[in-house]
């Protein structure tokens, strides 16, 4: 990968006179070099990139989902999350190959409205913003199931349920954390995930080996599909907000050393990974104790499968680090979403002011409050099915919407278009990916769907009142 | 006319770092790359803080581009907006081939400079940048090297003799360099309580190792407890490629 031009003219102004900002001159894979002198550091390298990407996903996946997924589908759940994973697989193939030819920050909004005009991005853009505020919200609210499974196991008795009141208070503290906080979040991220995996892997090994009867008791044959077949695709699209995460990575393309290699590394990488985990994370949930008692433990099952398995010090190390993955899926969420608000306001779809940086820290206080600011509204609902699938939802449409942008370009293969990665099997991946992608929407609840549409058309008529001569399409 | 040796000048230009008095002479026989850089933190995208701060940060900059170039030395600048600063120097002094970063300290017009000399190793670049940099300046320069155990006064009399050699053969004075040793003990320290009577200070980078992973480089040490400027040449660029 050399200097490339990123080959992308923009025009036009928003309702307040506003235009977008200056595309740049060059690509490298170092840094994005503007107009000449000016240059953006890229920073992230492979090990950062995996990070935002199973840091994001892990969360919810093996610590909030494994009770609620057996309790709709039986032991088929495994083949839920299977399917989740799949259908990301296919979504990360093709954003891969955009992002390698696209490496700029704002993923799948940045490609879909340069390949699909301003219309369809402001629609996608604003549903990742508020898509990542959904997801964010349903970690937190995540996050205070864990923190009461704590208070309950030290003896700490509550009248009133605790659940929403500290997702709240965590997710006030969130924000308040990433506007003031000047320390390097970064590197414990990193830390974070490297330490969730090594516990996981621990626990999850010696689950697997007791499950196929290594240590005595082996786990009692089940009907596979208990609870028939349409709810493994139900379960699949509730449980497919544990794959949201690798389009984060995406999101902050523009930060990343090396975009050609890392970015396609980094996304199908943490794919894999998380997939694998959930898999054999809802395979060890379930032969421990059967789908049906599994469901009755609701959000914190896991805590219970650690017990079952190593006693009080497993439920203690499960409980350490389900606080852990969920307060870290809601940090890099909140990152991403403020990342989201920047892109949009950088193309001038949203005020210029929303990206605006705080002189006192540096960071965008803004754009963080866009954030954090709903997020709060929505976790005081404490609707985790509805919170993850109107996430799942905004995604999936940006997932789908990517892949159609994919055919539309290699379609025209313009002569700036010089990806480094590209997608095996075209267009069969992306056109499967586009399907599958729309196609899930279907199984999710009808609440969701609602919400989620309403989200859209919102989007699309302030587009139209705020934006309506802003042209991002690329020159393809 | 000597080869201009090419330095960085790292400036954290937003953060009321401005290029010191007395440096701006230091290096007027100099290439003076002006790297202008400022670090925000990961919550915020490059590009955000660009927008906001290109502006002042290019003010700053030509403010600084015309200071050098007044002195006399030859300048090209860089504004890089970044997450790590310490990558960006890296990278700057690679695409630039520097042959030494200046750490920025108040000094007044030089008239001595101290020379530290580690070993044979790295000498031909730091010849070269003292010879560039001092060859028709009238710049006392004082070649410092801290005897180890092992060493007697005769082999670091033949070893110094050497370096003034290369340093006349690269269109130094003869008459201006003068040789000193500083016995035993640390040569860090050695080295700070010589720079006492000194303007600036030119020394090597070290390799990296576990003591300098825990205690800082030591011409980063140097340069905190010196106060003035040090000029920290660069070792060969490596071929080989991290990551």
């Amino acid at each position: 990968m050399g200097d490339r031009p990123a080959e992308v003219s923009s025009t036009g102004q928003n309702v307040a006179g506003e235009i977008p900002a200056e595309e740049p001159d060059a690509v490298t894979d170092e840094a994005t070099v503007q107009d000449d002198d000016v240059e953006l550091e890229r920073t992230i390298g492979l090990t950062g990139g995996l990070a935002i990407g199973i840091g994001t996903m892990i969360g919810a996946g093996i610590f909030v989902f494994p009770g609620l997924a057996a309790e709709n589908a039986g032991l088929a759940a495994t083949l839920s999350f299977a399917i989740g994973g799949v259908i990301a697989l296919l979504v990360a193939l093709p954003t891969s190959e955009l992002a390698t030819a696209m490496p700029r920050s704002g993923g799948g909004y940045f490609f879909i409205s340069r390949a699909m005009g301003t219309a369809y991005g402001a629609i996608v853009g604003l549903g990742l913003w508020l898509g990542l505020v959904f997801a964010s919200a349903f970690y937190l609210v995540g996050l205070g199931h864990y923190a009461t499974a704590v208070l309950d196991e030290v003896g700490v008795a509550l009248s009133v349920n605790p659940v929403i009141a500290i997702g709240v208070v965590f997710g006030a503290g969130l924000t308040a954390l990433s506007i003031g906080g000047t320390e390097n979040t970064a590197k414990l991220q990193n830390g974070v995930v490297g330490i969730l995996l090594v516990v996981l892997t621990g626990f999850l090994s010696y689950g697997v080996l007791d499950a196929v009867g290594v240590f005595g008791g082996g786990a009692v044959p089940e009907t596979f599909f208990s609870q028939g077949y349409v709810p493994v695709l139900t379960t699949a699209a509730l449980v497919f907000t544990s794959y949201l995460g690798f389009a984060q990575v995406a999101t902050v393309a523009g930060e990343i050393k090396r975009p050609g290699r890392n970015l396609p590394l980094a996304m199908v990488g943490s794919v894999v990974v998380v997939t694998v985990f959930y898999v054999v994370t809802i395979f060890v949930a379930t032969s421990a104790f059967g789908a049906d008692q599994l469901g009755s433990f609701g959000e914190t099952a896991m805590v219970e499968v650690a017990r079952e398995f190593l006693g009080l010090p497993g439920a203690i190390a499960i409980l350490c680090a389900g606080l852990l993955a969920t307060f870290s899926s809601a940090n890099a969420s909140i990152l991403s979403a403020s990342r989201a608000v920047y892109a949009l306001s950088r193309d001038a779809l949203l005020p210029r002011r929303a990206s605006e940086v705080n002189l006192r820290y540096g960071t965008p206080h803004v754009a963080l409050l866009a954030a954090g600011g709903p997020i709060l509204v929505l976790v005081a609902t404490g609707e985790v099915e509805l919170l993850a699938e109107v996430a799942s939802f905004l995604h999936l449409v940006m997932y789908g919407l990517i892949c159609v942008a994919l055919i539309i370009v290699r379609r025209r293969e313009p002569s700036w278009y010089d990806p480094t990665f590209r997608t095996p099997a075209y267009p069969l991946v992306p056109a499967v990916g586009a399907l599958a992608s729309f196609g899930l929407i279907a199984f999710m609840q009808r609440a969701s769907i609602a919400i989620g549409v309403a989200v859209m058309v919102a989007s699309y008529l302030w587009y139209r009142y705020y934006a309506g001569d802003v042209v991002l399409e690329g020159d393809i | 006319m000597t080869e201009r040796p090419s330095i960085l000048v790292p400036v954290r230009v937003l953060e009321g770092e401005s290029i010191p008095e007395g440096v701006p002479e230091l290096l007027a026989n100099a290439h003076v790359v002006v790297l202008g850089y400022h670090v925000v933190p990961d919550q915020t995208a490059t590009g955000q803080a660009q927008i906001q701060f290109e502006e002042r940060a290019r003010k700053r900059l030509d403010k600084y581009e015309a200071i050098f170039e007044d002195a006399g030395a030859t300048v090209e600048r860089r504004l890089v907006f970044t997450h790590d600063g310490q990558k960006t120097i890296d990278r700057m002094i690679t695409e630039y081939d520097a042959l030494a970063v200046l750490v920025p300290n108040a000094t007044r017009p030089p008239e001595d400079v101290l020379v530290a000399v580690r070993g044979a190793v790295g000498v031909d670049r730091l010849a070269r940048v003292v010879a560039g940099l001092f060859a028709d300046a009238g710049v006392e320069i004082t070649l410092f090297h801290v005897a180890e155990a092992d060493e007697t006064a005769d082999d670091v009399q033949t070893f110094l003799d050497g370096v003034t050699d290369r340093m006349t053969d690269l269109g130094l004075d003869a008459s201006a360099i003068t040789t000193r040793t500083g016995g035993g003990g640390a040569p860090l320290d050695a080295i700070v309580e010589a720079a006492d009577e000194y303007d600036a200070v030119v020394m090597g980078e070290s390799d990296p190792s576990l003591t300098t992973f825990v205690f800082g480089m030591p011409a980063d040490q140097v340069a905190e407890q010196f106060l003035g400027p040090v000029l920290v040449v660069q070792r060969e660029p490596s071929t080989a490629d991290d990551e």
